[in-house]
């Protein structure tokens, strides 16, 4: 790996700094201008890896911060796929990089079977032994994966299509999200698919350090992707954080990968906000539904890395039943999986910290957002119930109360 | 007022390379010397260099003899001065533009001098250093290497003074007496504290560089030095890890120097009357952009941090000029002008400053009937740290990595890593980065601050590289003023003095580049420091 981001732009100005909620956190993380711009003059010159890297957590604090456009962020995740070519990561680590992997090798043992393995006390302290820490909230597998059961359902007579890129927390854990994504575009006259070889997005990869496995990711994906912008088929994703990677990240990680034409892939707020406007979607039925949802929106920051404002926000705020208040209290700690490592799980509580707070004073018995693991995270701090604004614009159109577990 | 008197055998004028390379020669050989320097180590032409150790390739055709002499010197430095000299190796690269027939008698030149020379292939070169421009035509390798001019000083007076070698900075010769033909003493004047000083000796090395022409004119003498400025381009970040020379005859702008995390490019060459002239022009600055781009074809994008400029001290008899001039070292036993124990060293360039030590050291020990040899270039100037002890301090600074550290500091490194410890100990900010651009730590602006021969923030960036990074002081000025004033570290004057001398300073260099983004860069400064703090002209002038 000799890729090295220019470390011209940056000026030193710490804005960067003022905005990492990690560096917040603890004094271990040297924040991330003296990590990323300023450490990669040094290593330029072959200086040993700081150990400092490995608090970033990749949330893109510092670049949605910063004035100037440096990848901070980037260049900390570029050093940390150069650090583990030297010293191959842990064992815990290639887990938590590896969901999708491991999803797929569980494929045949039950969902209770599989839960109840992450849940038992025993087998937290076994996880945590290998260094997932035995109180960070984990996921439940669904009983049914996404991909698996799309198929089963009837979708016919539509004209058009829409491909999904369900992403491995909606595919594993979350189904009803992408089934509710899927009604409400079958009631815009989409039919819904999702490519046989689409993959993990990478950005668990790439946070983990496996840049081959993250490479070989990008390679099958972009190939996906450039038959359906061929197609021009449009392609969507509830994700945020894949949406990052797939529309921007990739590209500055494998430059050599990238085809000439732009890849698009549309985040399924703003794809439902163009059904309305064009009136593919008729949302006047929502108006005589007494749904009564209040809930408060938590923006994650991978939405927000990509500068394409708050679409979630705007889709509900169409709803009268929907009584929606943003929570903008930065960022709820998790990352992705950065919040589950031992070592680095009270920093996760402590970067939260302040939305939590606020998501408590508010009132509101419900939380909204679109991260999987932002949701996780909030849920188990706050203990209100958190879900994909998808469900609650579902649930709203269709007039069918809340159920939430 | 009382004159202090001191008595020593051989004074020593100049505290750059040569001198001080001059005084550590003369300890090592157990002569009793005192240095005297006008300013702080270095502070003349020894820091104003675009750091290449040479290999003696640049020489290879047009002095065969500065090429052999480059080659030894070069193999010995490496040893001698580790923590001084970065092997990087270098290219020379051959572009359309360039002579081929230059190729031939390079190679013959190097092969003669006893220099290494390796051909690679196009694409193995540019793989190496992906920057250098796809239109070159052949390259050869070298054992090229990087030397920090200032850390090289800085560490010959360490080993000098270990030996017993004294060095007095901030002293000015303002006068040279001698009685029946020979030397007797030197008059000095303490420029920080106005105290007189007469220094009686026996002898006097004249090593004052660029200066030595003055210096001779005290003594009555003539020598034919003539200053001959060279500017040179400092950029944010190590585009190549080589030295990257342009095959052809020595010219402007034809030398890139990685250096730690910047690179320089350098140099013009043009005659100057004043050894002082150390302000390079915008007009220099984007001739040599112009000249350097062929080679590196991005290197207008690339953020260029300051320029400067230093004074070569040519040596011109029959006023030879600019690159006509040799580069060739001579020294001057001046008892043929009927002054005896008065010797002038000049000429020559850094990578040969040990053996013009040596030279100049003979003749004076013969004059002194010293039959010692010289030994400078079996010992090493400071002891390497070991690996496991700066292991053991790893706890005690923010980053992880002290090798850096350990190089700068040389003889202070076990007071660096006491400091360290303590700070770390005693206070939960434990031991801060101050500088986060040169990555510089508390304990280490501390001891170099404690040092007797610190008295400026200047100094103390010239130890330590604070402020020398991509926001050029704008953080770590005020950073470190702050935390010296907080620890009570000394200071010699007013700090908000200091801040302001020290951001002048950095603004010299900056003058001449702002645009792009070192301009925003600077438009930051300004808004903090004149803005915000209100530290202008007015308040706390600085004399240029």
């Amino acid at each position: 790996m000799s890729i090295h981001l220019d470390p011209d732009k940056c000026l030193a100005c710490t804005t960067c700094v003022v905005h990492c909620p990690v560096a917040e956190a603890t004094p271990a993380f040297l924040g991330p201008r003296m990590i990323g711009p300023a450490f990669e003059r040094f290593r330029l010159l072959g200086i040993v890896e700081d150990d400092s890297l490995k608090y970033c957590a990749n949330c893109k604090n510092c670049e949605i911060a910063c004035p100037q456009n440096v990848p901070v962020a980037t260049i900390n995740m570029l050093a940390r796929m150069a650090q583990c070519q030297e010293i191959p990561p842990s064992f815990r680590d290639w887990i938590v990089a590896h969901g999708e992997v491991l999803a797929r090798g569980l494929k045949y043992f039950p969902a209770w079977l599989k839960n109840m393995g992450t849940h038992l006390s025993l087998m937290r302290t076994l996880l945590d032994w290998i260094g997932i820490h035995k109180d960070c909230p984990m996921p439940n597998f669904a009983k049914t994966a996404f991909r698996d059961h799309l198929p089963r359902l009837s979708q016919k007579g539509f004209a058009k299509s829409v491909a999904f890129f369900p992403g491995c927390y909606i595919n594993y854990y979350d189904p009803g999200t992408g089934f509710d994504l899927v009604w409400l575009l079958n009631q815009a006259g989409y039919r819904v698919f999702v490519p046989k070889d689409f993959v993990c997005c990478g950005i668990p990869l790439i946070s983990g350090g496996f840049e081959k496995d993250a490479r070989d990711n990008t390679r099958t994906n972009l190939r996906v992707l450039a038959e359906l912008n061929a197609q021009k088929i449009p392609v969507i994703s509830a994700c945020p954080s894949c949406r990052l990677m797939l529309t921007r990240e990739i590209g500055e990680f494998f430059p050599e990968l990238m085809p000439k034409e732009k890849i698009s892939i549309d985040d399924a707020q703003s794809f439902l906000l163009k059904c309305i406007a064009t009136g593919e979607l008729d949302i006047k039925t929502a108006h005589n539904s007494s749904v009564n949802i209040s809930a408060i929106y938590h923006a994650p920051c991978h939405l927000r890395a990509q500068g394409a404002g708050l679409p979630a926000l705007e889709l509900l705020s169409y709803f009268p039943d929907i009584a929606i208040c943003e929570a903008n209290a930065g960022c709820c700690g998790i990352s992705g999986s950065y919040g589950f490592k031992k070592e680095k799980y009270a920093i996760a509580q402590s970067v939260g910290a302040r939305l939590f707070q606020r998501i408590t004073t508010s009132g509101r018995p419900l939380v909204a957002s679109e991260c999987g693991t932002c949701r996780l995270q909030i849920a188990q701090a706050t203990k209100k119930p958190a879900t994909h604004p998808l469900t609650l614009v579902r649930a709203a159109l269709q007039g069918r109360p809340l159920t939430l577990g | 007022m009382s004159v202090d008197r001191i008595e020593t055998d051989v004074v020593v004028i100049g505290g750059g390379a040569t001198g001080i390379g001059t005084l550590r020669d003369l300890s090592l050989r157990g002569i009793a010397a005192v240095l005297v320097e006008q300013g702080g180590i270095a502070h003349g032409t020894s820091s104003r260099f675009h750091g290449l150790l040479h290999s003696g390739g640049r020489y290879a055709v047009s002095d065969t003899l500065s090429a052999k002499e480059c080659i030894e010197e070069n193999t010995i430095l490496r040893r001698i001065g580790a923590q001084c000299v970065e092997e990087t190796e270098g290219f020379f690269v051959l572009l359309p533009e360039d002579d081929p027939d230059y190729v031939e008698p390079w190679l013959k030149g190097c092969a003669e001098a006893g220099i290494q020379t390796e051909e690679l292939s196009v694409e193995e070169a540019r793989r190496l250093e992906p920057e250098i421009s796809p239109q070159a035509l052949r390259v050869f390798r070298v054992p090229d290497s990087c030397v920090d001019g200032f850390r090289l000083v800085l560490h010959n007076a360490m080993s000098a003074r270990r030996h017993g070698g004294r060095v007095l900075l901030y002293h000015k010769v303002t006068g040279i007496s001698q009685a029946n033909g020979n030397i007797q003493s030197v008059d000095v004047i303490d420029t920080l504290t106005q105290t007189k000083k007469t220094l009686y000796c026996r002898a006097v090395v004249n090593a004052a560089g660029s200066w030595s022409g003055q210096i001779a004119a005290l003594a009555g003498l003539d020598v034919p030095v003539s200053p001959d400025k060279g500017s040179l381009i400092v950029f944010n970040h190590r585009f190549t890890s080589r030295v990257v020379n342009r095959l052809h005859p020595g010219s402007d702008g034809d030398i890139f120097v990685p250096h730690g995390s910047i690179t320089i490019l350098g140099t013009t060459s043009v005659a100057t009357d004043r050894p002082d002239d150390t302000k390079p022009t915008r007009e220099e600055i984007l001739r040599l952009l112009a000249i350097g781009e062929p080679l590196f074809p991005k290197l207008q994008t690339y953020r260029i941090l300051r320029a400067f400029a230093g004074t070569r001290p040519l040596y011109t008899p029959g006023n030879a000029q600019g690159r006509n001039a040799s580069r060739n070292f001579q020294v001057f036993d001046h008892a043929s002008d009927g002054l005896h124990g008065f010797f002038s060293i000049f000429g020559g360039k850094l990578t040969t400053y040990r053996l013009m030590a040596e030279k100049v050291c003979n003749a004076v020990a013969s004059y002194l009937n010293v039959n010692t040899a010289c030994t400078t270039k079996d010992q090493p100037m400071v002891e390497e740290a070991s690996a496991e002890h700066l292991k053991a301090a790893r706890h005690a600074f923010p980053v992880g990595d002290l090798s850096l550290m350990a190089d700068r500091v040389g003889d202070d490194l076990e007071k660096v890593l006491d400091l360290a410890k303590k700070r770390t100990s005693s206070s939960s900010a434990g031991n801060p980065l101050i500088c986060e651009c040169e990555m510089v730590s508390l304990a280490e602006i501390e001891s170099i601050a404690q040092d007797p021969d610190s008295h400026t923030l200047t100094d103390i960036r010239l130890r330590t590289r604070l402020g020398m990074g991509t926001c050029q002081g704008t953080f770590c000025a005020l950073r470190a003023v702050n935390a010296m004033f907080e620890h009570d570290i000394p200071l010699s004057r007013d700090p908000l003095y200091e801040l302001r001398a020290f951001l002048q300073e950095r603004f010299r260099g900056l003058a001449p580049t702002l645009w792009g983004i070192q301009a925003q860069e600077m438009q930051l400064s300004r808004a903090i420091y004149a803005g915000v703090l209100n530290l202008r002209k007015e308040t706390y002038a600085v004399k240029n």
